[in-house]
């Protein structure tokens, strides 16, 4: 390679390191406040204050779900399987919304400790599949489990470790 | 090894090269997009808790997986403009940052859709994978606007390929970004080969499709946009000149 283009070269592999790193150095500092909600487990550590507006993210219990047969009104509890935190919520779900699936709320702890939700959106995990092989799966006894783990993996992931 | 790298940089001889190669290539993508877009929206079997709704997924995978190639090709034939001054390399960079940037925003829209009915949102602001891919459009957007606003060639094409480098950098963050962070986009489907399984073939074949006939898609239109710009830049010469009078 002739010795203008080998500075050249040099030059741009230069600028690519020096912007990697400073980008790469911004992503790491802002690791956690880039996190779009908390876990259960971060608000039961007291990571969030009391009236507070934030974000949580978890998996919405089986069999905690209550629906009021009058209005709009449900109650249902979160959990990371480490830690649950009940919800109460007013207002249209979207479709995804179900138990034993994800999803992130957003609100505020009230004193007694429930997270009263504005707003609440369902989270989807990675795993697309016909009724046909859901209905095998669960015949086969092996569905339930597999999902809260998958469940359980995507919601620890990020936590740092204790 | 040199003398064929200079050879692909002359546009005369990639005029004549790609002119042979484009029926073969748009044959390829009409059947890609084609079985694609029949099985994928038509015949794919609805997803056991989406419902229909999964079919969008089928044009917003393979619409965001293709946008994705954009400025990791645009960085390396920046990289070619600057070092070895290679004119078609950027041509090539030059038509690439508009198709991209179409690619982009019809993997927003399409996604923006999927998430209005799963999600029960259009668009959340604290989604860093919904925020970078929005930052890709932006940049695209950049780089089309920088090579229109620099009058000296050499200037814009040195400016692009410093964004395109940028680009490059936010397209690991965009592929990384569900991973790194707790986010509301799910994460890259795992393969399964079984087919009683989650992911199994009968998803991913369909998407693999489609991910090919959008690879083509991005292929025929580059060299499509590619070809008219040769013909703009080199028509004071005498190949280009001869070319017109044969017409």
């Amino acid at each position: 390679m002739k010795p203008h283009r080998r500075k050249k070269l040099g030059i741009i592999i230069f600028i690519t390191v020096g912007l990697s790193l400073a980008i790469g150095l911004t992503v790491f500092a802002l690791r956690q406040n880039i996190n779009m909600f908390y876990t259960p487990t971060q608000v039961a550590d007291g990571e969030v204050l009391v009236g507070e507006h934030f974000r949580i993210g978890g998996m919405v219990k089986q069999g905690s779900l209550e629906e009021d047969q009058q209005s709009l009104k449900v109650k249902f509890i979160t959990t990371d399987f480490v830690s649950d935190v009940p919800v109460q919520y007013e207002g249209i779900l979207p479709d995804l919304f179900r138990e034993g699936q994800g999803l992130v709320a957003e609100g505020v702890i009230d004193s007694t400790g429930i997270f009263q939700a504005s707003r609440v959106l369902a989270k989807h995990d990675e795993n697309y599949m016909s009724q046909e092989v859901k209905a095998a799966l669960d015949a086969a006894g092996s569905s339930t489990e597999d999902h809260t783990a998958v469940v359980r993996e995507s919601l620890t992931r990020n936590l740092p470790e204790n | 090894m040199w003398l064929w790298f200079s050879k692909l940089g002359s546009p005369k001889w990639f005029y004549e090269l790609s002119g042979r190669w484009l029926p073969w290539l748009i044959a390829a993508m009409t059947i890609f997009i084609t079985v694609g877009v029949i099985w994928g929206l038509l015949y794919l079997p609805p997803d056991y808790q989406q419902g229909y709704t999964s079919r969008i997924l089928i044009v917003h995978v393979a619409v965001a997986g293709t946008s994705l190639a954009f400025f990791p090709l645009m960085a390396v034939a920046g990289v070619i403009t600057m070092v070895w001054r290679m004119k078609l390399a950027d041509m090539v960079a030059k038509m690439a940052a508009p198709i991209g940037a179409w690619f982009s925003f019809l993997t927003l829209a399409t996604g923006s859709i999927w998430g209005s009915i799963s999600w029960g949102t259009w668009w959340e602001w604290t989604d860093a994978r919904l925020v970078t891919m929005l930052f890709q459009l932006f940049l695209l957007l950049g780089v089309i606007s920088l090579r229109s606003a620099l009058e000296d060639q050499d200037k814009a094409a040195k400016a692009c390929a410093l964004l395109s480098i940028v680009g490059l950098i936010n397209v690991v963050v965009i592929k990384y970004s569900v991973e790194w962070w707790n986010v509301l986009h799910q994460v890259a489907s795992p393969v399964s080969l079984s087919a009683d399984s989650p992911n199994g073939p009968q998803f991913w074949i369909a998407i693999a499709i489609m991910i090919v006939a959008m690879y083509l898609f991005l292929s025929v239109s580059l060299i499509l946009a590619t070809r008219n710009e040769i013909l703009q830049r080199e028509r004071r010469s005498q190949w280009v000149q001869d070319l017109v009078r044969q017409s």
